[in-house]
């Protein structure tokens, strides 16, 4: 029986690097996955998704680029070649991950992982049986979509990973959830040219935002991509035919080539017999863990979507790091606070920190400070003047805690807001800095100024 | 000539109060009967109203100082009158050695530093543990742009030995003392050092938790959380009373558990006839009844003198939201089951809205204290000075008893008596607990007393 010093299960954006981690810390490493390397998020998740989004962005520019002088009538969409693009996306970056795998000298496992006890795991796959042994474990096997059961198992009705893998585009969608992912299918949907309903019992699409940010999304969905949004009411019934569905909302039944379900994700754990090494889920599946990723069993460590904590691919590759270098006798920082949030919806939002609903909640003090794209140079020479940028700032010592982006390269832009959130620099150093001119990051600075009232770009704050 | 405004007298042993609040400023007009401030007693909280009229012309005292009784905290009078010369206040009076009232005459007072026969909020605190007095500490001397490196830095310049004429602080001992100090060394994120020095927290005092030790947020909050504050008077009451009698009085504890079960069915009986009583009524009940039994628990000494009390004043122990008064139940002995509960009901009352008056806190003979509903096996009390005894009542629990040979549940609550081995031996004590449980388990008993 082979022995490891770590053995990681799943290689998903949580697994792969916490096994990496763990080889550059010198453990003899080893990573088990049954599916795709890459995980859900490689393979159906952030990055196709981007790569098909990327496509349609570009169509949706250059269709309104007339007003910058360019025209380009007829923009046709080849979804066959598009879906190619998207594939040979995939398909490049899961190389990269195997042959880092290969280069860091992690032994890579195919096949179900299984724990037969604590410290032993059999792995189960196409080319037969084998067990290995585990000092440590780090159990990263994610989530999948969760599809509620009054919904009929028809081929019309399908989430979000049997959507990506679509032939072809429907030309009627119908969205069930407002969240981020439903919200960035529709988008993507409905610049490629489907018609789109979004249906979210909440009483508004993307709640994780504050309700500037969400209107001026909404608004655009709807006005702009012509996106259908229907809210405070939940999806009632389903009729599934051969070629499509009837959606039952309210009063009304809605005609669908496709009923696509992004109602959130649950955890995996199928297979995996944790309860064998003494690991219990809890009552939602979740395999809890603490603040650095430590299950109540010994040596097993549980990282990702699979812990229950924010399901976001970037907070699994930190808590994987975290995990790997504890495993390895570092005993480090726990998790990181500061989890960032990007959502590619047209125009796109991006969110780090408080949000001033969050701040109000916890009865912070707190002042904002906003810059809209309709006052900053390079945002008006590119035609893209949707949107804004803004800080919280604690009222006493303007520390920033929380920033939000909506509008052009918004999902770049946030970036650089963490950096400053977790140096804990303040709004008057942020607004100090020279930024260099034009760009797009200019507004962070005027926003950072307008926390104090002081930005001389916008007018003066009415009293 | 303007009226001078004196800190009031509110309670017969206050000599010193804390000022909470200014109601009115400088300038501002005052009529007669305005509440100019409140003040902070060792006892209570009160407005103090003014008996002139006139405009607020200065303020002496400002919010936190703490004055004696009589001093004088600000001017009233018409705009422009001269202000007579503030005479600093006088110093708090040397504590007098309190003859209690019903102590013998022959008590040695000056050789009885113990104050005697009164509650445990009551006695005035010596000078010594006086909190903040309205001066500040004698000011350093630091010159300005000393002052101002020290408060750019974030650092505190009070333990810097200055070089300057008279010890004086200057800028370049402020220097020294940052490079001797490794200051240089510091890394500490920008808005940690802006809440540094708005919080007044010494930097080179805080350790950093961040990468490299750098000092982030958490640390200075962390940092403003420990700051030593002064407590609240009444803490600073309890602190030194409690201190006083458990490390004077030599303290033993008799513990007997109490079958109420009884009791607790003649309550229900009781009460679905309307009747109000709770079972701390019957327990107060019992206790002044046995207290007469067994006069040493009522009594007090200093260790020379014993005095025994001929009326029971009960105190009850009652637990506030950041410490605990005890209001006393005058002449409990006089007072049938359905007097003690309305005096107790309503003594209790006024003590959680802070509404007791200071006599209403003083002169207690025995005290209570209950926990009986916060579900405790058991404890013991600390005897408030100048009594002998306290009791201490905890929860009532269904409990296995063996009776008439068999086991049988039932619902049982513990005593014990702290006593004051000065005055009380331990067959008293045992005494006087059993006693106390006798009554409370003779059924008979309250139906005749109800």
């Amino acid at each position: 029986m082979d022995s490891y010093d770590v053995v990681v299960i799943g290689a998903g954006p949580g697994g792969y690097p916490a096994a990496i981690r763990a080889a550059q810390l010198g453990a003899k490493t080893a990573i088990v996955e049954r599916e795709a390397w890459g995980g859900t998020c490689l393979n159906w998740g952030c990055i196709p998704t981007k790569a098909m989004i990327s496509a349609a962005d570009l169509a949706a520019h250059v269709r309104d680029a007339a007003a910058l002088g360019v025209r380009a009538d007829n923009v046709r969409i080849d979804y066959a070649a598009l879906l190619a693009h998207k594939q040979a996306t995939v398909s490049k970056l899961a190389g990269g991950i195997l042959s880092l795998l290969k280069a860091y000298g992690v032994t890579q496992l195919r096949g179900q992982a299984s724990f037969q006890t604590r410290d032993r795991i059999r792995v189960a796959g196409a080319d037969g049986e084998s067990t290995v042994r585990a000092s440590k474990v780090i159990v990263a096997t994610g989530s999948t979509s969760a599809v509620p059961g009054f919904l009929p198992k028809a081929p019309a009705v399908i989430e979000s990973r049997a959507f990506l893998d679509l032939a072809e585009l429907p030309a009627r969608l119908v969205v069930m959830g407002g969240g981020y992912i439903g919200c960035e299918l529709a988008c993507m949907a409905a610049m490629l040219g489907a018609k789109v309903t979004i249906v979210e019992m909440l009483e508004d699409v993307l709640m994780l935002l504050d309700a500037d940010a969400r209107r001026e999304v909404r608004r655009s969905m709807e006005q702009h991509l012509g996106i259908r949004i229907v809210t405070g009411r939940g999806v009632d019934s389903v009729d599934a035919g051969p070629a499509g569905a009837r959606v039952k909302v309210g009063d009304e039944w809605i005609e669908a080539d496709r009923l696509l379900v992004a109602v959130g994700r649950r955890p995996v754990t199928d297979g995996l017999h944790p309860e064998r090494a003494g690991l219990w889920p809890d009552e939602k599946g979740y395999l809890r863990a603490d603040g650095r990723n430590r299950t109540a069993v010994p040596g097993i460590y549980a990282i990702g979507d699979v812990n229950g904590g924010p399901q976001l691919a970037h907070a699994a590759t930190s808590q994987g790091t975290i995990a790997a270098e504890d495993a390895c006798g570092h005993r480090g920082k726990p998790n990181e606070a500061l989890v960032p949030g990007v959502i590619f919806t047209m125009p796109e939002v991006a969110l780090v920190g408080l949000t001033e609903a969050e701040a109000k909640a916890k009865g912070l003090a707190v002042k904002v400070g906003r810059f809209p794209f309709t006052a900053l140079g390079r945002a008006i020479a590119a035609g893209q003047t949707g949107g804004f940028v803004k800080w919280i700032a604690d009222a006493a010592g303007g520390q920033l805690l929380g920033a939000a982006a909506v509008g052009p390269r918004a999902t770049d832009l946030i970036s650089v807001a963490a950096v400053a959130i977790r140096a804990e620099l303040t709004a008057h150093e942020v607004g100090r800095t020279i930024h260099p001119h034009p760009t797009f990051g200019e507004a962070w600075m005027e926003a950072a100024h307008a926390v104090s009232g002081e930005c001389g770009h916008l007018p003066p704050p009415r009293r | 000539m303007p009226h001078a405004i004196v800190m009031p007298k509110p309670g017969q042993f206050t000599e010193e109060c804390t000022i909470l609040r200014w109601l009115k400023k400088e300038g501002d007009p005052v009529a007669k009967g305005d509440v100019l401030f409140e003040i902070e007693t060792d006892k209570a909280n009160m407005e103090v109203e003014s008996f002139f009229e006139g405009t607020l012309l200065k303020i002496l005292v400002p919010v936190g100082g703490t004055v004696p009784v009589q001093a004088t905290v600000a001017f009233v009078g018409q705009p422009g009158e001269a202000i007579p010369a503030v005479v600093a206040p006088p110093p708090p009076p040397p504590k007098p050695a309190e003859t209690p009232a019903v102590s013998p005459a022959a008590a040695p007072a000056a050789a009885a530093p113990v104050p005697a026969a009164v509650p445990l909020l009551a006695t005035p605190i010596p000078a010594s543990v006086a909190p903040s007095s309205p001066t500040a500490p004698a000011a350093q001397k630091i010159s300005p742009r000393a002052r101002r490196l020290s408060k750019e830095s974030a650092i505190d310049p009070s333990g810097i030995r200055g070089t300057g004429p008279g010890g004086r602080v200057l800028e370049k001992d402020v220097k020294a003392h940052l490079e001797q100090r490794g200051y240089a060394r510091i890394r500490i994120t920008l808005a940690a050092k802006e809440l540094a020095i708005a919080e007044k927290i010494d930097i080179l005092a805080v350790r950093g938790s961040g990468e490299g030790g750098r000092i982030g947020v958490e640390d200075i909050r962390r940092a403003v959380d420990e700051k030593p504050k002064v407590m609240s008077r009444m803490r600073q009451v309890i602190a030194q009373r409690l201190t006083q009698s458990f490390t004077s009085t030599p303290h033993f504890f008799v513990t007997v558990p109490v079958d109420m079960t009884d009791l607790i069915a003649l309550r229900r009986e009781m009460k679905d006839r309307g009747a109000p009583y709770s079972v701390t009524d019957f327990i107060v009940q019992a206790v002044v009844l046995t207290l007469k039994e067994f006069p040493a628990f009522n009594s007090g000494t200093d260790g020379r003198s014993v005095w025994w009390r001929s009326k029971v004043n009960l105190g009850l122990a009652v637990s506030l939201e950041n410490g605990l008064v005890v209001p006393v139940v005058r002449d409990a002995d006089d007072l049938s089951l359905a007097e003690l509960h309305d005096r107790a009901a309503a003594l209790v009352g006024k003590a959680r809205d802070g509404k007791l008056a200071p006599d209403e806190m003083s002169g207690g003979t025995f005290t209570i204290s209950n926990m009986g509903m916060l579900d405790v096996e058991n404890f013991t009390a600390i005897i408030n000075p100048g009594e002998a005894g306290i009791l201490a009542v905890s929860s009532t629990r269904e409990t296995p008893v063996v009776r008439d040979g068999r086991i049988a549940i039932r619902s049982v609550m513990k005593i014990t008596v702290s006593a004051d081995h000065r005055v009380v031996d331990g067959s008293v004590a045992a005494g006087f607990v059993n006693a106390i449980r006798a009554k409370l388990e003779d059924a008979a008993l309250w139906r005749r007393l109800a």
